[in-house]
């Protein structure tokens, strides 16, 4: 599903965000991006949905090119990837149903896919009885699962998260990690970054692991701070 | 059709427009203070123009024959003026016609029985479709057989030629100008309220909408404001119409108040949209871009 070979990335500061990254994630994978704040966990997410282009190297998203994409062409891509932020992006002067369903109907979607869609995002993570709600009438997990709602309704083959649970406390967090899962066991593949320690070292999944712009480790069944888990933490 | 994204496009124009209203109101007014401008100027110009083509539509080129000129010439002649597309209308005005016609305009105090012969030549008498082609026509019969010389009221069709020209020019500069200066304030408004919705369009963005798509409802956006400042401005310039044309009009007895003011309208009504669709496109382009 995605493909990164010898990734680079400077910033016009000069900055170093990626230094000639390599990595391969699969199909239906559930992989894990972690890291200190600055080492180019969300410059590599922003790669993959085409914010930005690499200094160097070729990055690809579903066989296709991302780096070399004309402008019309990143819009077509970007309904195929749906993205998630830590401070959800949502629109206050619209409704839950609104929100989803405008990310169907700036895309030109018909009433009729829309009439059909929106809700089976909103079941899909549980918001259908708040749809005629507005933002700040939910709480911060309820507003996360209508921004997850929003970038699955184009049924997106892949889902990034950038910070998903940055905003939220412990049981919302995992409200919202199950959720990802779920999503996950239909299908998506679903790229999480994240510098929550506790949610990674519990889900044991796939960890890669930035560091100055580099992959330090990168384990099936990981944890945050390598293989061996917590005893990495004292140590690290 | 499809009703349901017609109403969407249409509520997102609606919602954004009313939400920005302070910002619009300025937009509308700006236009509106343009175009009661334009329009003003534009009323005169063509005031101006109907005069000056009510006067060189009555031109005549008065073409007169040698007195050797024979009968066939003169058919032959009469034929090659009818067989012109330039001419309008070709009268043939014979020597004792013509002297009639002299009678009547100099009046008793000139008196024609007096002559022993009649002076004055045969003649033609033409009127041509467009007053600038008077002097080529002109010329180009001054070259044929059996004619002595043409004559017209050259100094007049000049000066109404220029006249009327100078102003199509002006006017061309002032609809440029005004236009342009209108568009830099409107674009600077809109440039306002695309920042007030930069949250929508990074999400419009993000979710894979086409820039064209995002462009569409700020370019809906400027044309209503366009059109809405164009509008008020009409109402002010139908008021100061009806309040200054009839004095005018009383003033200047002689001059004919001939415009087209549908058309008039339609063009200030274009001018409007044109500017606030301009407008929307480059400081939304400018967004898009960065």
């Amino acid at each position: 599903m995605i493909s990164l070979r010898g990734v680079s990335l400077t910033y016009a500061n000069g900055v170093r965000a990626l230094d000639d990254v390599d990595l391969e994630i699969a199909k239906g994978a559930f992989v894990f991006l972690v890291g200190h704040s600055g080492t180019g966990k969300s410059s590599l997410l922003k790669l993959l949905y085409r914010e930005m282009t690499p200094s160097a190297g070729n990055v690809f998203v579903d066989g296709i090119r991302v780096d070399k994409l004309t402008r019309r062409k990143v819009a077509q891509l970007r309904r195929n990837i749906g993205v998630v932020f830590q401070d959800f992006k949502l629109l206050a002067h619209k409704t839950v149903w609104e929100n989803v369903a405008f990310a169907l109907q700036v895309t030109g979607a018909r009433t009729k896919d829309v009439m059909r869609q929106v809700p089976r995002a909103l079941d899909m993570v549980g918001l259908a009885h708040k749809s005629r709600m507005f933002p700040s009438e939910l709480s911060g997990g309820e507003q996360q699962r209508c921004a997850i709602a929003r970038a699955l309704v184009n049924n997106p083959k892949l889902l990034l998260c950038d910070e998903p649970t940055g905003n939220l406390d412990p049981s919302n967090t995992t409200e919202i990690m199950e959720l990802l899962q779920r999503i996950n066991l239909k299908g998506t593949t679903v790229v999480v970054a994240t510098h929550n320690q506790a949610v990674v070292d519990r889900m044991r999944r796939r960890v890669v692991r930035l560091e100055d712009g580099r992959i330090l480790h990168d384990d099936e069944r990981g944890f945050y701070f390598g293989g061996l888990g917590q005893t990495q933490v004292l140590s690290g | 059709m499809d009703w349901g994204r017609l109403k969407f496009f249409l509520g997102e124009v609606f919602t954004n427009f009313t939400r920005n209203a302070a910002m619009q109101v300025t937009a509308i007014g700006t236009v509106a203070v343009t175009i009661v401008m334009l329009g003003a100027f534009l009323y005169v110009r063509d005031t101006v123009a109907s005069v000056g083509n009510g006067l060189l539509s009555k031109i005549e080129i008065a073409v007169y024959l040698t007195d050797a000129t024979t009968d066939a010439q003169s058919k032959t002649i009469a034929a090659k003026l009818a067989a012109d597309p330039r001419i309008a209308s070709v009268e043939y005005v014979p020597k004792r016609d013509g002297l009639r016609r002299l009678q009547e305009v100099v009046g008793k105090d000139f008196d024609t029985s007096l002559l022993t012969t009649n002076p004055l030549p045969n003649a033609f008498h033409v009127r041509v479709h467009r007053p600038d082609q008077v002097a080529v026509v002109a010329a180009h019969i001054d070259r044929f057989a059996g004619v002595a010389k043409t004559d017209y009221a050259a100094d007049t069709v000049d000066k109404l030629l220029r006249v009327v020209d100078v102003l199509a020019r002006i006017g061309l500069v002032m609809i440029g100008l005004l236009v342009f200066t209108a568009a830099i304030i409107i674009a600077n408004t809109i440039r306002l309220t695309v920042f007030a919705r930069r949250r929508e369009i990074a999400i419009m963005q993000l979710v894979g909408a086409t820039n064209m798509y995002i462009r569409m409802p700020f370019i809906a956006e400027g044309m209503l404001a366009g059109v809405l400042g164009a509008g008020l401005a009409l109402g002010v310039l139908y008021i100061a119409r009806l309040e200054v044309i009839p004095k005018l009009a009383q003033m200047l007895a002689f001059v004919p108040f001939q415009v087209n003011e549908g058309m008039l309208a339609l063009e200030c009504l274009a001018v409007g949209a044109a500017v606030g669709m301009i407008s929307a496109w480059l400081s939304v382009g400018r967004y898009l871009r960065a």
